[in-house]
């Protein structure tokens, strides 16, 4: 292709690629994106040379001025929609952008033209660069590098192929075969790529050591929180429902402390109710305490003072980046013991549950460590537990004309003989006598958990929740629901669960005295098949590249920069401490070494040591005559010398040496040539040699250019195997 | 401090005054713009926070560093190879020629054009190379015009590259040092004062020994004469061999006496003086006249071919103006005075400048050429 061409292309390419940014932005409307696709498919079109493009456009003529208006039209458009539609300079000014793209790349003629299409690009992708922080900007933007990288090389070249006709003679073999290349070849891709390749690799490493300042002058946040429901203070029966077909992901849960954890599921916990009116859950207190801050950044979650979990309890540490949500809640697994982050403080409620104290305007990223309480042995079998007033007080409440539902508890339970087996028993009956649907919807109804439990028979989690803890208050046994998500979709390659908004989820909460709160879910397992798909596991993969491209590069700070180079400090000490360890035991094995030889040659007799010490000298002298031949002609070739010509008389000496030991010898009056054709006659053998040899000692001697240094190589070459050729006469 | 500390610190600050000789860089308008931009995503970075934005600008920051390493590539292991003339005339076209060659191993130059250094000004000739492999080597050949007699210091060759992206051209200094002399410039004579010139010195020719018609001697055959030349009726007369010699017919030498001293306000004269017997000598020597020039104290001796002819070019190109002095002494760049007037032959001397409290009587030529006739001579330079 010539560069024209390909310049003309690759400019075409870049506003496209900039463009498709802006439109995986969601910042383009559809009534301008569709033109906009149409316009850059033609100009591609017509930029790689599809002929039928090029003859219809040919015909179609715009005058200037018709431009010059639609220019005009373009801006009295974006004051519009800036003053009066859209009343934001963001979306305004991406509208009128990709409008002067449009017009820009249907005027595309002289240069500056194009220089007017690179900066509109530029805009763009800087543009969908404010507009997102997915991991498709990923691709976007090296595609983008390789074609600035592309455009600007050819807008160079052929800018200066139209100055500057070079008058060039080239004068080695080399250059005569290669001669300007005007098209793109092979070299120039690879040149090209390359270039980008190295772009790339050097854009990461500024992009890592820029030092982070964030001014924030006239900044404006922008981005809208994600919608979730059952985290407020009042929840109605069947909110969750509607969620739950909803794919967006809430959050992205590490587990770094636990590789042999259970990672089929993780209950992260939300908020727990303890007041349910037969229709809508809600709390009983709404007093909140401020986490003590134990550390710079880390919050003791438990009441400074109050005792620490036991023993049997289980820690957790989880990683969690949680998306940007309209709740001030945060998650965990239960019980949260630590949380650490960049926060300034944290809440806690009566229930455990955690709060932010104001609505989150971004992604946050957090570390908590939980202690999962286990229930002691004597409590699985105690047939009595003793419970205290407050307890009693807030969990056993039950709505008015729940009696029907008295009645099923103490049916099913009836069997049980303790408290925990009567859990177990209604856990185990509304796990086995419900089905699992979403169809579900009890949100109009005036009594849902009877329509769930005695009419429908069918009901998602919050309905299985609400009715376990009602049928455990009723027979006296403390419980309370709980919120959160249920997190099952482990991401096997990014070593992480991935929560979505349809992981939304409500359990139950136990009371046992000396064990705490056990968490207990009756809901049955949903039927949807576990993804195993390729496709699946290829959207985990992308998944997984999200996180560590949020990770590395949405999210890197100022404060990871200082990690990075304590890092770098740690591992130079670590790396110095090993280094000089290992030079320590080196001296040390030398030494012993020395001191075994010292010993031996004690020992030895010394006519002994002398014969030793002459076999050595004598087999290194043998050793160094047998290469001094290849070391003489390694040494001609590549050290430097005081004249260009020098090497290859040097070497043409030698070569008339080696020749002569053959015993043709070069008559005084022979020219070069006259003596090669005379190895050719009385050495056959030998003749390619001498006569290549001849022709370099010819060239570098009598023309102009010195020989290059492959050329030199080439020459030692030949005479090596004239010297082996010898060798192997004699 | 230690003396060899002072002098690695003297030997570092030359190495970076050398580097910062050889090497510039300058921005070209492209660049700016583009330096504009990445300014503004810079300061949009550092607004907002953004990653992304920080990314793009170190993108762009990538872009300018990669500009400035491959054309410092460009730019590495060149080596320039330049073949000059000994001597040239004066706005008389000739083509000068160099060779440049590639010596890094594996990466082509590109994009690159070459200028002379002359006398610490860069002269663009128009050459440019856009593409020379690794190894390879190019002779490029370019006309040049020398427009004023004297030596021509080439002091190198600045190759300067856009490559890769155009954003900053990058200089290079390579010291390729040679001197070209050029002398003045031969212009065509009047042919009836050249033929005046030479018929008024025939009557100074001297007679002496050889090839020609007339008899100049006769006398002893001795081994090795030439058997064609004896003198049979002499020989049968005197009954010894006797040979017979003839005078020389190139007896016109010609004594081209050239006066340099002239005030500054003559120097277009002087220089239109020096162009004259430059011409004069030119016409003499092709009708193979042994001819002389003695300009100011230096002598050329006596001789003729086209070799004595370029040692006298090589004269007049560096002969110099000297400017006349108040007192009345004799100034050193005075023709000297011609001992021997046998060997002077017919003189022309050439004037550009008479002073007055110095006659010109001083100067012993057989025709004296002042300022008003040589304007006359030279109206047409």
């Amino acid at each position: 292709m010539p560069f024209d061409q390909a310049f003309a292309l690759s400019s075409v390419l870049l506003a496209t690629i900039a463009f498709s940014g802006l439109v995986l932005a969601q910042s383009v409307p559809l009534w301008l994106a569709l033109p906009t696709a149409i316009i850059l498919i033609v100009s591609l079109l017509h930029a790689g040379g599809v002929l039928f493009v090029r003859q219809a456009l040919a015909k179609v003529s715009v005058s200037s001025t018709l431009w010059n208006f639609l220019l005009i039209g373009a801006f009295v458009v974006f004051l519009i929609d800036l003053t009066v539609i859209s009343r934001d300079l963001l979306p305004a000014g991406i509208r009128f952008l990709v409008m002067l793209l449009c017009i820009k790349l249907l005027t595309l003629q002289q240069r500056r033209d194009y220089r007017h299409l690179y900066a509109i690009s530029l805009m763009a992708i800087l543009a969908s660069g404010a507009l997102t922080t997915d991991a498709w900007y990923v691709p976007i933007f090296l595609l983008y590098l390789l074609a600035t990288v592309w455009t600007l090389l050819l807008y160079h070249l052929t800018q200066e192929t139209a100055e500057t006709p070079a008058v060039v003679i080239p004068t080695s073999k080399s250059a005569r075969h290669t001669t300007f290349p005007s098209r793109v070849t092979h070299r120039f891709l690879w040149l090209t790529n390359g270039t980008a390749i190295l772009t790339v690799a050097l854009t990461v490493a500024i992009f890592f050591l820029i030092p982070r300042i964030g001014a924030g002058v006239l900044q404006k946040t922008s981005g809208e929180a994600l919608r979730t429901t059952g985290f407020s203070d009042r929840v109605d029966l069947g909110t969750i429902g509607s969620v739950k077909q909803d794919p967006q992901i809430v959050m992205r849960v590490e587990l770094p402390d636990q590789p042999v954890v259970e990672k089929d599921r993780l209950y992260l916990r939300g908020l727990a109710y303890d007041q349910y009116n037969g229709r809508s859950w809600s709390h009983s207190g709404t007093r909140r305490r401020s986490l003590s801050l134990v550390a710079e950044g880390t919050f003791l979650a438990r009441p400074a003072g109050s005792r620490p979990p036991g023993s049997l309890s289980m820690p957790i540490r989880q990683d969690i980046l949680l998306e940007t949500l309209d709740t001030s809640v945060l998650f965990a697994a239960p019980f949260a013991e630590l949380v650490n982050g960049e926060f300034l403080t944290i809440q806690a409620d009566a229930m455990s549950g955690l709060h932010l104290p104001f609505l989150p305007s971004s992604r946050i990223r957090y570390s908590v460590t939980s202690q999962i309480p286990q229930l002691v042995a004597d409590e699985r079998t105690a047939s009595v537990l003793a419970y205290s007033d407050s307890i009693r007080s807030h969990y056993l409440q039950v709505p008015m004309g729940s009696q029907q539902v008295a009645d099923l508890a103490h049916r099913v339970t009836q069997q049980a003989t303790t408290p925990f087996g009567q859990t177990l028993a209604i856990q185990q009956h509304l796990l086995e006598n419900y089905r699992y649907s979403l169809e579900a919807d009890t949100s109009t109804l005036s009594h849902p958990l009877e329509e769930f439990l005695f009419t429908r028979k069918t009901g998602y989690c919050e309905h299985y929740a609400t009715a376990m803890v009602v049928m455990l208050r009723t027979i006296g046994i403390p419980a309370r629901l709980v919120t959160g998500f249920l997190a099952t979709e482990w991401n096997e390659y990014g070593g992480y669960f991935t929560v979505r908004q349809r992981d939304a989820h409500a359990w139950v909460e136990v009371y046992f005295p000396r064990s705490g709160w056990i968490t207990m879910d009756p809901t049955p397992t949903a039927s949807a098949a576990a993804a195993t798909s390729r496709w699946d596991s290829l959207s985990r993969l992308g998944e997984s590249f999200q996180l560590q491209w949020d990770r590395l590069f949405v999210r890197y700070s100022a404060k990871d920069q200082l990690a990075a180079v304590h890092g770098v400090r740690e591992g130079g000490d670590a790396l110095r401490e090993r280094v000089s360890r290992w030079v320590s035991s080196l001296s040390t094995s030398i030494s012993q070494v020395l001191n075994r030889l010292t010993h031996m040659t004690r020992a030895f007799q010394p006519g002994m040591l002398g014969l030793i010490t002459g076999v050595v000298v004598v087999g290194l002298a043998l050793l160094l005559l047998n290469l001094r031949d290849r070391i003489g002609l390694w040494a001609t070739a590549h050290l430097p010398t005081s004249h260009p010509q020098l090497a290859i008389v040097q070497l043409y000496s030698r070569m008339l040496h080696t020749v002569e030991k053959h015993g043709v010898s070069k008559p005084s009056a022979a020219t070069p040539n006259e003596f090669a054709r005379l190895v050719e006659q009385e050495w056959k053998a030998a003749g390619p040699m001498v006569a290549d040899v001849t022709a370099l000692y010819h060239q570098g001697r009598f023309s102009r250019t010195p020989l290059t240094s492959d050329e030199l190589s080439r020459a030692a070459k030949q005479v090596g195997r004239l010297q082996s050729l010898t060798h192997k006469a004699r | 401090m230690h003396p060899l500390l002072n002098l690695s610190a003297s030997q570092a600050f030359s190495f970076v005054r050398g580097m910062s000789r050889r090497r510039s860089i300058r921005l070209t308008s492209e660049g700016a713009r583009y330096l504009l931009f990445t300014f503004g995503i810079g300061l949009a970075a550092i607004n907002t926070g953004n990653n992304l934005f920080y990314l793009l600008l170190a993108m762009m920051l990538s872009l300018i560093v990669i500009s400035g390493l491959l054309s410092e590539h460009c730019l590495r292991r060149l080596e320039f190879h330049r073949h000059v003339p000994d001597l040239i005339i004066a706005n008389e076209p000739i083509t000068l020629t160099l060779s440049v060659a590639n010596r890094n191993r594996h990466l082509p130059s590109f994009s690159l054009r070459l200028l002379d250094v002359v006398e610490g000004q860069d002269v663009d000739r128009g050459l440019a190379i856009h593409f020379l492999p690794p190894q390879s080597s190019m002779l490029l050949s370019y006309p040049l015009l020398a427009t004023k007699r004297g030596w021509i210091k080439f002091e190198g060759i600045r190759a300067q590259t856009l490559f890769p992206f155009g954003l900053f051209l990058k200089k290079g200094l390579y010291s390729t040092e040679a001197h070209l002399l050029v002398s003045p410039p031969i212009k065509p004579l009047a042919l009836r004062f050249v033929d005046e010139l030479v018929s008024e010195g025939q009557g100074e020719s001297l007679p002496r020994r050889g090839h020609g018609t007339q008899l100049y001697n006769l006398r002893l055959y001795q081994p090795g004469d030439d058997s064609r030349a004896i003198h049979w009726m002499t020989t049968a007369r005197t009954s010894q061999l006797i040979v017979r010699e003839t005078e020389a017919e190139d007896q016109r030498r010609i004594t081209v006496v050239l006066s340099i001293m002239a005030p500054v306000e003559r120097e277009p004269l002087f220089e239109r003086s020096v162009t004259f017997v430059a011409s004069l000598l030119w016409q003499l020597t092709e009708r193979a006249y042994p001819v002389r020039l003695i300009a100011g104290t230096v002598d050329s001796g006596l001789g003729s071919g086209p070799g004595h002819l370029l040692a006298m070019l090589r004269l007049l190109a560096l002969c110099k103006r000297q400017p006349p002095e108040t007192s009345g002494v004799r100034h050193q760049s005075e023709p000297p005075p011609l001992t021997h007037v046998g060997e002077r032959g017919y003189t022309v001397a050439v004037i550009p400048w008479s002073d007055q409290a110095a006659p010109t009587h001083a100067v012993q030529a057989d025709r004296v050429l002042h300022a008003t006739q040589l304007e006359e001579l030279t109206h047409a330079f």
